[in-house]
């Protein structure tokens, strides 16, 4: 029965169980904190509006093309070049192949 | 060396396919390119089966003792050649339905999907 | 009869494709059973070929002779056609029966039928037949014969919408790239078949020395099925097909690539046993590493949620081959973390096709609702379709190996295996893992959460039968990992790791 649950690894082992139960306390301790939260928020007045900055804010969705918006804008020259690299020209794909073909042949002859 | 004619053909033609595939931007001679490495890689099946001064590897036409040339390599060649047909047939199928949709041929124009 | 099961799984699918427009000219519904009817067929032969192989051990069906057991010719030589099925084919065959049972059902209400639907079922059995010819073939011409049969039925799955502009390009791109890798698989081939004349896949393991036309054979074997499995700087074809075939569709695919995958291992574990250096096993373990970065990083940066799933797609080949790339490192040695790596990378082939299937599915049914997978558009739709966004959240999680789904099981396996060999591999491994998680919320996100959107039609309950499916395999993969693993997984990986000799012994005797 405990071969079934558990994934033993040769250096550890995993098991779906004991995370459960570790993530069962993690919820109700969540649980806990969330049902003591502030007692003076009431649903359905204007403290459910949304606030940009202190502003009202119209339309606040953070579209999902903005998330991370950070990290790809410090990553812009990894991405460009990777972007680069999909460029959609057939021959440029044929091209990677034989890269790809001769750097194989260099391995396995050589 | 006359004898490794059909080989030295048939990397010659891998080549070309090759430098058709790297460097034309016609669809269409792209797909030519696939069926010249096609007819290289078929042409060199049929002469690795070629046996000097065989006949044709049917039995009821053989004499008795002859060497024969192998029959396998021809049965592969055929089969390759089919799909091959197949292949090509459906490449410029799509090369004609690409260019009623963008009016082009040009490889470097069509990259609609990049990125 | 029960004696022929492994071709039965091959020819009905076949014929029976062939069978589905005759059948649509009289009923369509007709026509819609009898496609259930033979995937229904192949699901039990390839359970039951599996319960067989991993009870009994190798399964040897030759054509053409006076009995199926009847592996050599007199003579002594392996002349006849054959199919061998080890636990790896096996368990290959399971991947595409299980994903196949899930895909036709949900392609039947998916697919327009003012859109050739009856020709798309044609297509996606011919690819089924293929895959499962792939999978169980013992010989390399034949081998080489299904490989373009699936090429040839996959790529006119993808260019299947020839009214859309995108279709027929990505259709193009892909073909040419196939039949490329196709001939160079047919060249190695021929190498083979000059030096050897032989064509059988057991004969020549037996028989290659590891001359100057093997090692050449070897190299061409490589570049052709990586190629078509998908593996970085190869995978540019990847993106554009998963994103254009109708996703009901895509499931099929995501097996190709898989069994393609399949076709690498056979080839290096079983053919060349051995016979090469440990540079081919580090080469198909950086390409991996390669692989799973750069797809991660460029779903990171898609709009459209189909190509996004894609990449998401493609990045988890990058970890099957560090599993497997992992064992062939470590092939000579034998050490145990090598094992437990490869165990890993096989585990993860299965998991990743119910992952990845699943998020194909969800984003059929965003498309099949809204009309439109741009994620500029959507939005909003977790109010609408709730089940749909539980699913998508599901496998997203899933995909980048968060506990306690299935990708977890088999991501901890290909860790701790490859941290062994070197640490910076497992590194690299999560950070693609993390970056995944990233990309999936931006995807759940730009698709499901925001503000409530118009849900034009509801999900039809077949589209919600075959999610849950899926879903329910998801977790309890998860959730009781060992099991599979104990009962499927290690005779796969074991056929790969020692099983060469049983391998050899089946076919040519002794």
């Amino acid at each position: 029965m405990k071969e079934t649950l558990t994934l033993t690894t040769g250096q550890g082992f995993w098991s779906a169980l004991i995370w459960a139960a570790a993530a069962l306390a993690t919820l109700l301790l969540a649980g806990l904190l969330w049902w003591r939260g502030r007692r003076e928020y009431k649903r359905g007045t204007e403290q459910e509006l949304p606030f940009l900055s202190g502003e009202r804010a119209e339309n606040p969705g953070v579209g999902a093309l903005h998330l991370y918006w950070g990290l790809t804008e410090a990553l812009r020259p990894v991405l460009e070049r990777l972007r680069s690299w999909h460029s959609g020209v057939i021959n440029d794909y044929a091209g990677w192949f034989v890269v790809i073909l001769g750097i194989v042949l260099l391995l396995v002859l050589v | 060396m006359i004898g490794n004619l059909p080989f030295v053909a048939c990397m010659v033609l891998i080549a070309l396919g090759f430098w058709t595939l790297l460097f034309k931007r016609n669809l269409v001679k792209l797909v030519i390119g696939v069926g010249l490495i096609e007819s290289g890689v078929n042409l060199f099946l049929v002469a690795l089966g070629y046996v000097r001064g065989g006949v044709p590897p049917i039995y009821t036409y053989a004499p008795a003792g002859a060497p024969m040339v192998l029959p396998t390599p021809q049965a592969l060649t055929l089969t390759s050649i089919v799909i091959g047909l197949a292949t090509t047939a459906l490449m410029l199928a799509f090369a004609v339905v690409i260019y009623r949709h963008k009016g082009t041929l040009d490889a470097r124009k069509i990259r609609e999907l990049r990125g | 009869m029960s004696a022929h099961i492994p071709i039965l799984a091959i020819a009905v699918p076949l014929l029976g494709g062939f069978a589905v427009p005759l059948l649509a000219k009289l009923h369509k519904g007709l026509r819609d059973a009898w496609a259930l009817l033979v995937v229904l067929f192949v699901g039990a032969c390839v359970g039951y070929v599996a319960v067989h192989v991993f009870t009994q051990g190798l399964w040897v069906y030759v054509l053409g002779a006076r009995h199926p057991q009847e592996t050599l010719a007199p003579g002594g030589f392996p002349i006849r056609i054959m199919l061998v099925v080890d636990g790896m084919s096996a368990f290959m065959g399971v991947i595409a029966g299980l994903l196949a049972l899930v895909a036709f059902p949900f392609a039947l209400r998916f697919l327009p039928e003012e859109e050739g639907k009856s020709l798309a079922l044609t297509l996606g059995l011919l690819l089924l037949a293929g895959i499962l010819g792939m999978a169980y073939t013992g010989d390399l011409f034949n081998f080489f014969v299904f490989l373009e049969v699936t090429s040839i039925a996959a790529c006119a799955l993808i260019g299947f919408r020839t009214w859309t502009s995108r279709a027929p390009e990505a259709a193009f791109k892909t073909m040419l790239l196939y039949s490329l890798s196709g001939l160079l698989f047919l060249l190695a081939v021929a190498f083979l078949y000059g030096e050897y004349g032989a064509l059988n896949l057991a004969y020549l393991a037996r028989e290659l020395r590891g001359t100057f036309v093997d090692r050449l054979a070897l190299g061409l074997f490589l570049a052709a099925l990586l190629m078509k499995a998908a593996a970085a700087p190869v995978h540019f074809w990847a993106p554009d097909a998963y994103g254009e075939v109708p996703a009901a569709k895509a499931l099929l695919l995501v097996v190709n690539t898989q069994v393609s995958l399949y076709g690498l291992w056979r080839v290096l574990f079983t053919l060349y046993g051995g016979l090469w250096d440990a540079g081919v096993g580090w080469l198909v373990v950086a390409l991996g590493l390669l692989t799973m970065v750069v797809a991660a990083f460029m779903a990171l940066v898609q709009t459209d949620l189909g190509r996004l799933v894609a990449y998401g797609a493609v990045s988890q080949i990058g970890y099957m081959m560090l599993g497997v790339g992992v064992g062939l490192v470590s092939l000579a040695g034998r050490p145990e973390y090598g094992l437990v790596a490869l165990k890993g990378g096989v585990f993860h082939m299965l998991n990743d096709a119910l992952t990845v299937g699943l998020l194909f599915l969800c984003v059929g049914a965003v498309e099949w609702t809204k009309g439109t997978r741009d994620l500029r558009e959507l939005g909003g739709l977790g109010h609408g379709l709730p089940e749909v966004a539980l699913c998508f959240l599901l496998a997203g999680l899933a995909l980048a190996g968060l506990p306690p789904l299935n990708g977890f099981a088999s991501k901890i396996l290909i860790y701790q295996g490859s941290f062994r060999l070197s640490p910076i591999l497992t590194a690299v491994a999560v950070l693609a893992s993390i970056l995944l998680l990233a990309v999936f919320a931006r995807a759940f996100q730009g698709a499901f959460l925001g503000p409530k959107a118009e849900v034009p039609n509801r999900v039809p309950g077949v589209f919600l039968l075959s999610m849950a499916v899926l879903a329910v395999g998801l977790l309890v993969l998860g959730l009781v990992p060992g099991f599979f693993l104990e009962g499927v997984v290690t005779p796969a990986a074991e056929a790969l790791w020692r099983g060469r000799a049983l391998y050899l012994a089946a076919v040519l005797g002794g």
